[in-house]
């Protein structure tokens, strides 16, 4: 009896001390991996790891998971190859011991067996059509062109004027520069007036029907129901894939930064980009935005933030 | 005739080799995002950087050499001085190029806090760019501070800033370009040591690790940029008002209304760069809504007085037409367009729509390009012409600025609607969704090119005439 409950004990022991790898694994692959990895969701800024443990040696992977510039630096052909491949974008080194490697391994391994088999990689996506202009875009381009052109009339009418020399009337001059100064003036002001209360901070005072938290880092966004203030949180809280709203909803997004300033661009289905804010190391940005339309919303880095900048993106969806 | 000084000629042959290379990086830039040298991407960013970086150090150091030789006519600045920014803005060329090249140095042209430390390049390229950016910032302080003391000493600063216009008295007359030269080193001398103090604040980390706070860092950073990018602008504005009336056959003087706008000028400038931080909800709400007024408020000088003012003096002048009349006039031109894209992306509640994308970049790209080089390199035309006197060729020189002209606008216009069709700005490949970016980059290639045969045809037109400065020089 007693040998059976020790067997017991140890047993459960040993499961759970399993099963705490197994957690760690996941964990740590969320909190370090997932910037630039997935399992069986294609490749990233680094390749998909699906079947990685059956493509490398394990001690191979292990070394390169630990130390991948070190390997780099010895001219491993393997590590080398994986680098031109994937445009001289260098794994980091993100000081990990063997037994996180180790735990990393095994993670993939399971996770990658229970993924669904790697979608074949579509073969040379057909080019979209170009976008219809934004609203506020159009009119931003309209008001450009029109000033524009009027400064290019102005100067071609002046330069055609030295055709005829003559002497100008210097007092009339003074004259009309006092009513182009109080033209320019007024409308300025005017302008003012009516652009300053549209500014995005204003929108801070309604209460939204929703609130994503939103970390960035290098190259992944990350989006959570619960606060993100460190990596650590990374493998804690619950991500949400690819949030999905209602019709109709006014969104809180509070962006923050875990590494450097990153920027959070919302382009609407139609590929118009429609609201944006910086998201910020030691800052959280609140970015609201009424989610008039169905659709698959895209997301984009807006601040430059190293060589991954233009494949960090995500996306959400609304009903 | 005054003989061109043997800096300045030696601070034309800097810019005339490194805007050409400079123009190549940017070429290069346009090809990877047209998916035209797939190879080559990973070299964007850095070429990115040495290109943003190159392109402001180049017209900054060009605008000041063109400041230094308006100086020399009124007052006294130091040739020492003026070899020792040439050879700290060499040595800072260099450290570039080792930290870009050799290093991949990639933070972009100002390196936003705490970027160079945490990319993808080793930790010695971004002390190389910081040390790079060091040199280069102590030197032209240095620079900036000596003309200062050669205008005191020759006006007070107080003359040199026209305030006894203000309080009613013409007299002594002082040249408008020196009012806008005193103005602009003035607003120099605080970008550069914002500048500095983002510097310091790098290296102390690099020593003891400690960290800085990222909101006071983007606000140092471009307090820094912005102003200094600015004011470049503003020193070609003073070789405007400096040469444009030789070619009028017209006085452009300093009055009240121009005294009390660079005043104005001075103050305004120190403010817009708020501007750049719209999109960082957390910044103090008052700095938002004074950086969309100072931005609005710095065009009514510039257009009610300096462009009015400089259209006024060419309107039914007995105007002598060449290549370097014809760029002032038309540089006039892109400062104000370039200006009225600035003045709508200052909008917040445009700027929420415009931020990042390729708008910028588009109307920064229209008054440094359009309006900034034409002045600069018209300037230098004329400097090296009133000397050597060579017979001029009107139909090549026609034809240059033609070629400048078309290639620059068609350029830029692929810059403004990419970015009005939403296309980010620094971004080496566009994603599918926005690959429309490509096409664009293809046809901003081929006027960039036209831009860059352009220049190459100016070239040949000073080659003779910088020569015959140089043998005639003081
Ligand atoms: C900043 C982006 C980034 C992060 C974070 C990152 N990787 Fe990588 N990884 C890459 C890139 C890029 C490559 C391709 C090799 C190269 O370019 O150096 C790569 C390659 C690999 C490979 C080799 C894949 C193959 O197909 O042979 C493995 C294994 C790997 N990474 C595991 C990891 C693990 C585990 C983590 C988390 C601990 C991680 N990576 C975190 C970017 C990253
Ligand atoms: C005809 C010549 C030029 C060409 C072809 C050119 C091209 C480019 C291109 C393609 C970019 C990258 C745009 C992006 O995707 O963000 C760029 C950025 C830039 N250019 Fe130019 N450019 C030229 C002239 C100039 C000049 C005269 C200046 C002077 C100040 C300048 C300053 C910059 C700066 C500061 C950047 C931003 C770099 C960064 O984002 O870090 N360029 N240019
Ligand atoms: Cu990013
Ligand atoms: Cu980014």
């Amino acid at each position: 009896m007693r040998f059976a409950e020790v067997l017991v004990f140890v047993c459960s022991l040993l499961a759970a001390a399993a099963a705490t790898a197994a957690t760690d694994g996941k964990v740590l692959f969320e909190q370090k991996c997932t910037a630039c990895h997935t399992i069986g969701g294609g490749k990233r800024v680094g390749p998909d790891l699906q079947g990685v443990t059956e493509r490398q040696p394990r001690d191979w992977l292990l070394q390169f998971i630990v130390a991948p510039d070190k390997l780099l630096a010895a001219k491993d052909p393997a590590a080398l190859k994986l680098f031109e491949e994937f445009n001289r974008i260098p794994m980091p080194n993100l000081g990990l011991s063997e037994a996180d490697a180790q735990a990393l391994i095994e993670f993939i391994a399971t996770a990658g067996a229970a993924a669904r088999p790697a979608a074949p990689q579509p073969a040379a996506q057909p080019a979209l059509p170009q976008p219809d202009l934004g609203s506020l875009q159009s009119k931003a381009l309209a008001v450009f062109l029109a000033i524009t052109a009027v400064i290019v009339l102005v100067f071609i009418w002046v330069g055609a004027s030295t055709r005829a020399p003559a002497d100008v009337n210097t007092a009339k001059a003074y004259g009309l520069r006092r009513v182009l100064f109080i033209t320019a003036a007024v409308l300025l002001t005017a302008l003012l007036a009516a652009t300053l209360p549209q500014a995005p901070y204003a929108a801070g005072d309604a209460k939204a029907d929703r609130v994503v938290y939103v970390a960035t880092r290098q190259f992944d966004f990350v989006f959570s129901e619960e606060p993100i203030t460190s990596a650590e949180d990374l493998g804690r809280v619950r991500r949400m894939e690819r949030p999905e709203f209602a019709r109709g909803e006014l969104v809180e997004f509070r962006v923050t930064s875990l590494d450097v300033n990153h920027g959070f661009g919302l382009y609407n289905p139609q590929r118009q980009l429609i609201a944006q804010t910086q998201a910020m190391p030691g800052y959280v940005n609140r970015l609201r935005v009424r989610i008039t339309e169905p659709g698959d919303y895209k997301v984009l880095c807006l601040e430059y933030c190293a060589a991954g900048h233009h494949l960090m993106h995500s996306g959400l969806t609304a009903k | 005739m005054r003989a061109v000084h043997k800096n300045t000629l030696y601070w034309m042959a800097v810019t005339f080799i490194l805007f050409p290379v400079l123009i190549l990086v940017g070429l290069f830039m346009r090809a990877v995002q047209a998916d035209q040298l797939g190879g080559a991407q990973a070299w964007f960013y850095p070429m990115m950087t040495l290109h943003g970086v190159g392109m402001v150090g180049v017209w900054f150091v060009a605008a000041m050499a063109c400041a230094s030789d308006i100086l020399e006519r009124y007052c006294d600045p130091s040739a020492a001085v003026g070899r020792f920014a040439l050879a700290g803005t060499v040595l800072g060329v260099l450290l570039l190029l080792a930290c870009v090249f050799l290093g991949r140095f990639a933070a972009g042209w100002y390196f936003l806090y705490p970027l160079p430390l945490k990319g993808e390049w080793p930790a010695w390229s971004a002390v190389t760019f910081l040390l790079s950016i060091t040199v280069l910032g102590a030197t032209w302080l240095v620079w900036c501070l000596d003309l200062l003391r050669a205008i005191a000493k020759k006006y007070s600063l107080s003359r040199a800033l026209a305030w006894h216009y203000l309080a009613g008295r013409g007299e002594p007359e002082l040249p408008p370009s020196v009012l806008i030269i005193t103005v602009s080193l003035i607003a120099a001398v605080a970008a550069l040591l914002a500048g500095v103090i983002v510097l310091v604040l790098f290296y102390v980390e690099l020593l003891s690790g400690a960290t800085s706070d990222t909101l006071l860092m983007k606000n140092l950073t471009f307090f820094f940029g912005h102003t200094l990018v600015n004011l470049a602008m503003y020193l070609g504005v003073a070789a405007l008002y400096e040469a444009l009336p030789e070619y009028a056959g017209r006085p452009w003087k300093t009055n009240r209304i121009v005294a009390i706008s660079w005043n104005a000028v001075l103050l305004i400038v120190l403010f817009a760069y708020f501007h750049h931080l719209y999109m960082d909800f957390v910044q103090p709400g008052a700095f938002q809504y004074i950086g969309q007024v100072a931005s609005y408020f710095s065009a009514i000088p510039a257009a009610v007085v300096t462009i009015f003012g400089a259209l006024l003096l060419v309107y039914h002048a007995r105007m002598r037409w060449n290549i370097a009349s014809l760029l002032f006039f038309i540089g006039l031109a892109g400062w104000a367009i370039g200006g009225v894209g600035a003045v709508i992306d200052s909008t917040i509640s445009v700027n929420v729509a415009l931020h990042n994308t390729l708008w910028v970049p588009a109307h920064f790209h229209t008054y440094m390009v359009a309006g900034l080089a034409f002045l600069v390199i018209g300037y230098f035309y004329h400097r090296c012409q009133e000397v050597a006197r060579v017979p001029e060729n009107a139909g090549a020189q026609a034809f240059t600025t033609a070629l400048l002209v078309i290639g620059a606008y068609g350029f830029f216009a692929m810059f403004y609607l990419a970015g009005a069709y939403a296309v980010p700005r620094r971004f080496a490949l566009y994603p599918l969704e926005l690959n429309h970016g490509a096409g664009y980059s293809l046809a901003a290639l081929v006027f960039a090119s036209l831009f860059l045969a352009g220049f190459l045809l100016y070239l040949v037109s000073i080659w003779t005439r910088w020569f015959k400065a140089m043998g005639a020089r003081a």
